[in-house]
């Protein structure tokens, strides 16, 4: 059997009943070996249930999990090779850092002689040389992040979980933390799941992203495939800022579909399944704010497959682009957003002046509603 | 902008009503002295406390005359020889030692799990139970709980009923040392419970996660992690009930049955059975010095920083 | 004289006074009382022992009193030995004492008038109509009036003694009754039979008191519980001991309460003791007046009958009907024979050593 073929972690029919309350719904994924997953939902989504039951804090209802092919629904944590990293760190205050990193050395009975420079090497590849014997309020959130990694990572476990360590963090310490830990991942090919609600980080660190809402999958997919063809409006609408429309379902050629919109009718693709797409059928239109252009002029817009004329409600300075909101009356009554990105191009528009807008069919992406 | 005073928290009020009585009475402002002002209840009740030990030691200098039942004019040390010399003091001074240090490790023991099941137990009822439990016997004083014992481990007691029906004769399970050690922890054990709860509770249950994760088992978990980080609280429980052992008196003269004094029954025997003030205030003055003894080297073996002292904990 | 010098002028005045008045008050005809006498307080405070004693002082004494003087008594309740630093510190500062009337024991009264806290009361006219028990022993004059005796007796639960009581302290060295024992905690009572026991003299109390020492230290073997009074009474009750050395009055209180116990004077005799009333110093004149009004009354024949008939105790005035059951009791010596097997150490010699005993039993028992 080639071993290739074992993802280094896999759930199959996996389910979380509380009291009341039906956390985790039939959750079924692989990962892969040395890969980066993230389990991305909003709060109350299920998904740090579902890294509670692959660390062996919560068993599973129903289902099974597997971490390298072995069953481990009733293992428990210290007996499973899993490193984690907690939300708030969870390091140990009375301890210095060198110790916190030692810690699970120690309990896993690693040789005690080599221990020292298991935990220096780690402590260099988090790269907090020199700061061995400080203790932990004598660090700062960054340092304090770094100790938790080498701490989960020092033992070299089948498998790293991240429960949404970076939540508490600035803005820019959290993007170079998220760098840091696809560098550190990359750098050991440990397997990796990561839990955040950032759809941001989701795309920036991960090879691979599942979806989670009212506890179910929605997508299973890559960066890209999850940002280029979204499986349904919920994660059209996570993932990005997007315009969301309803309409009918006009003509089905293919994915080619044609819809109408009030008295419009537009082109897009369909990513609802074909056997859903009947004729007349109530249909949602997403199409990403940055997939809109914006112009005073039609001509400047350059070749379109669907223009409007519209006014601006608002204007939002996002610092490396603009957001603007603008009423589009055949569109419907919600605003219309839309990214400007052009940095060379320092002509802004104000509010109430009347502007161009367009995107191209294939960025319309067409849900069938259930 | 307008505010309506009711929109201050109640404590700035308090604050500023205050700061005028003092601006009342000293017009010309304490300036920065006046925070300082606010300790004054404080001080006073030093004060009263300090005065009072500078009574007691006087009297501890002064000998009795038994044949006019006056104390001395002049200082001596003689008190303090005889409570040196003699062998009864020293032996009820070990035995109350001794007490207080078993009582305190047996109570700790006790009161650690409790305390632990009480804060972490994900069941409401369980955890009311476990409250309730601890508060009842606290509305009960001491020495009602001591004849409570009295009747339980007497010789016509339930236990010795229950032992009875398996055809024990009855055991003389009163008026010993055990006894008093025995009633003490149970004395002591809510104290020690309400001391640690805070320090088990400020421990995030995600750290005892991570310690199982980190690869420690359950008991790895509670002597690496949850032990030294509730320190401070076991400390601090260790030190109650070490001094308010060291100190009793009820459960020593109720269940000891006259043989186990402690150093407060010493006291009272020398204040109101033989009339010797100045002997019992020796005897005093040595228990306030053992005591203090006790705790400096709980501080020096641990740290003052256990306690979270040293104001330097985030 | 040496009395002499311990009474001031003032005294004497007080004293010739009160003797008219406490005269004229026993004729019972309080009609006649009138020019000599100070103003009457509204009320008396006399310190009591609670349940039955103060039960018996009330009925005996105190009630009598009011319903002569129509002045109120008020019972207070503190333990005698903690009513005493607080008597001494008053008298010490000049404050007006928190009671009128001690009801003390002798021995404790003694250190009380060795400090000079108490009140002469020579001048009562009905101490003419009393017994040589009324005068305490070691100290001059009456700063104390007893009122009655008791007798530390070897009380036992028959059925543990079934052939017959115990004729001696040395009957309760048997291995049988190890743990089974009863002392008072200071030992009080126990010393000067202990004396005997062990193979000394009376007239060794106090400085060759070994043979006590040594037979308390084989008593000690025995591991006997140490208590108080309201002890005894308990521990008879629930069956924890079989015998105990202790006041006559306790073992009666058993006994009312339907225990089955007996007791004895056993062979090497028993500690008789007294109890007393006395007045601390510093009340105004007309309180101390009426004070003395009542340690007066308290000697009457009438008010020792029913007082006494309450605490089964033998009384300090003769001719007194013993309480149903007490009369012949060792523990109710009337007759010069009676005494013969009491042991009687004189107060002074009591407070001045008390101390030093106490705590050389403490050291045995608890060593």
């Amino acid at each position: 059997m080639n071993t290739h073929s074992i993802p280094a972690v896999s759930a199959s029919n996996v389910e979380m009943q509380f009291p009341g309350l039906l956390a985790v719904k039939d959750a079924n994924f692989e990962l892969d070996n040395g890969r980066f997953l993230t389990i991305l939902g909003p709060s109350g989504s299920g998904k740090t249930t579902l890294l509670r039951m692959i660390a062996g804090f919560l068993k599973p209802t129903r289902g099974e999990i597997f971490i390298k092919g072995k069953e481990v629904s009733a293992v428990a944590p210290n007996k499973r090779s899993v490193g984690m990293v907690f939300q708030k760190l969870a390091l140990f205050p009375h301890m210095t850092a060198a110790q916190n990193v030692a810690f699970p050395l120690k309990m896993r009975r690693f040789d005690a002689k080599k221990i020292p420079a298991r935990v220096s090497e780690f402590l260099n590849l988090v790269r907090l040389d020199g700061l061995e014997d400080r203790r932990m309020n004598e660090l700062s959130g960054g340092q304090q992040q770094r100790v938790a990694i080498a701490r989960a990572l020092v033992f070299e476990p089948d498998l790293l979980l991240l429960d949404e360590p970076l939540a508490a963090l600035d803005r820019k310490l959290r993007e170079e933390m998220q760098l840091e830990f696809r560098r550190i991942q990359k750098e050991l090919g440990v397997t990796t799941i990561n839990v955040t609600h950032d759809q941001r980080e989701a795309l920036v660190v991960s090879d691979q992203i599942i979806v989670m809402d009212h506890g179910e999958i929605q997508q299973d997919a890559s960066p890209t495939q999850m940002y280029r063809t979204p499986h349904n409006p919920f994660v059209a609408n996570f993932i990005g800022v997007t315009n969301l429309f309803v309409g009918q379902l006009a003509a089905v050629s293919g994915e080619a579909v044609d819809v109408t919109i009030g008295a419009l009718t537009l082109s897009g693709i369909l990513r609802s399944s074909p056997e859903t797409a009947v004729l007349g059928a109530q249909v949602r239109c997403a199409v990403r704010a940055e997939q809109i252009r914006i112009s005073a002029a039609l001509d400047a817009l350059g070749e379109l497959d669907a223009a409007f004329q519209g006014t601006v409600k608002d204007v939002i300075f996002e610092g490396e682009r603009l957001l603007y909101e603008l009423s589009i009356p055949e569109l419907g009554d919600d605003p219309v957003r839309i990214f400007h990105h052009d940095q060379n191009d320092f002509a802004t528009h104000d509010v109430g002046e009347t502007v161009h807008i367009g995107w191209m069919n294939r960025d319309m992406h067409i849900f069938v509603a259930p | 902008m307008q505010r309506s005073p009711s929109s201050y928290p109640l404590m700035w009020r308090v604050m500023d009503a205050l700061e005028a009585a003092f601006a009342a009475i000293w017009p010309k402002g304490g300036g920065k002295y006046t925070p300082y002002l606010m300790l004054t209840p404080a001080i006073v009740l030093v004060g009263t406390l300090v005065v009072g030990l500078l009574y007691i030691g006087d009297s501890s200098l002064r000998t009795l005359d038994k044949s006019t039942f006056q104390f001395s004019e002049f200082w001596t040390l003689e008190n303090y020889v005889r409570a040196f010399s003699e062998p009864f003091i020293f032996t009820v001074v070990w035995r109350s030692l001794m007490g207080a240090v078993i009582v305190t490790i047996v109570t700790l023991m006790l009161a650690f799990p409790y305390a632990y099941v009480m804060v972490r137990t994900p069941n409401a009822f369980l955890r009311k139970f476990l409250l309730i439990a601890l508060f009842l016997p606290f509305f009960i004083g001491q020495v009602v709980r001591a004849y409570g014992w009295l009747i339980i481990l007497g010789n016509q007691g339930i236990v010795n009923d229950v032992l009875g029906l398996v055809g024990v004769e009855p055991l003389r399970l009163l008026f010993n040392y055990p006894a008093v050690l025995f009633g003490l922890v149970q004395y002591m054990l809510p104290f020690a419970v309400l001391m640690l709860a805070p320090a088990l509770t400020a421990i995030p249950e995600e750290i005892e996660a991570a310690a199982g994760s980190l690869g420690a088992s359950w008991v790895e978990t509670m002597t690496h992690v949850v032990l030294p980080m509730a320190k401070p609280g076991l400390i601090g429980a260790g030190l109650v009930v070490l001094t308010l052992s060291l100190t009793d008196f009820a459960m020593p003269a109720i269940l000891g049955g006259g043989t186990q004094d402690f150093i407060a029954n010493a006291i009272y025997d020398q204040f109101f059975r033989t009339s010797d003030q100045g002997f019992g205030a020796t005897l005093a003055l040595l228990l306030i010095a053992l005591g203090s003894m006790l705790v400096g080297v709980v501080f020096a073996v641990f740290g003052a920083g256990t306690l979270a002292l040293d104001g330097s904990q985030k | 004289m040496p009395i002499d010098k311990t009474f001031n002028r003032r005294q004497l005045l007080k004293t010739t006074a009160a003797v008219g008045a406490a005269g004229a008050f026993v004729a019972s005809t309080p009609s006649i009382l009138r020019a000599a006498e100070p103003d009457k307080p509204s009320e008396i405070i006399v310190r009591a022992w609670g349940g039955p004693w103060v039960e018996a002082l009330k009925n005996g004494v105190s009630d009598r009193f009011t319903a002569e003087t129509g002045i109120r008594v008020i019972h207070d309740l503190t333990e005698d030995n903690e009513i005493q630093p607080k008597v001494w510190a008053a008298v010490a500062q000049g404050r007006t004492p928190p009671i009128h009337i001690n009801w003390d024991t002798t021995t404790n009264a003694t250190k009380s008038a060795l400090r000079g806290v108490c009140e002469d009361l020579s001048d009562l006219s009905n101490i003419a109509g009393t017994t040589d028990l009324a005068k305490p022993v070691g100290v001059e004059g009456y700063p104390i009036v007893n009122t009655y005796g008791y007798v530390y007796v070897l009380a036992y639960r028959p059925s543990a003694f079934p052939d017959g009581p115990p004729k001696s302290y040395h009957d309760l060295l048997d291995p049988k009754f190890k743990g089974r024992l009863a002392f008072y905690n200071d030992g009080i009572g126990f010393h000067f039979p202990a004396q005997v026991a062990g193979g000394g003299s009376l007239d060794g109390i106090p400085d060759a008191m070994d043979p006590a020492w040594e037979f308390i230290t084989k008593m000690k073997a025995q591991n006997p519980l140490l208590g108080e009074d309201p002890d005894f009474v308990t521990w008879f009750q629930n069956g924890e001991i079989d015998a105990a050395c202790t006041i006559s009055t306790n073992a009666l209180g058993a006994k009312k309460n339907g225990v089955d116990i007996a007791w004895t004077v056993p062979d090497e005799g028993a500690k008789f003791d007294t109890d007393g009333l006395w007045i601390p110093k510093g009340h105004s004149e007309g309180d101390l007046y009426w004070s003395k009004a009542y340690i007066n009354s308290a000697l009457t024949k009438e008010s020792q009958q029913i007082w006494l008939d309450g605490l089964g105790l033998p009384g300090v005035v003769p001719g007194l009907t013993p309480p149903p059951g007490m009369a012949g009791d060792p523990a109710y010596p009337t007759k010069p024979e009676d005494f013969e097997r009491l042991i009687r150490i004189s107060g002074q010699v009591q407070v001045e050593n008390e101390s030093e005993w106490f705590s050389k039993f403490k050291t045995i028992m608890q060593g």
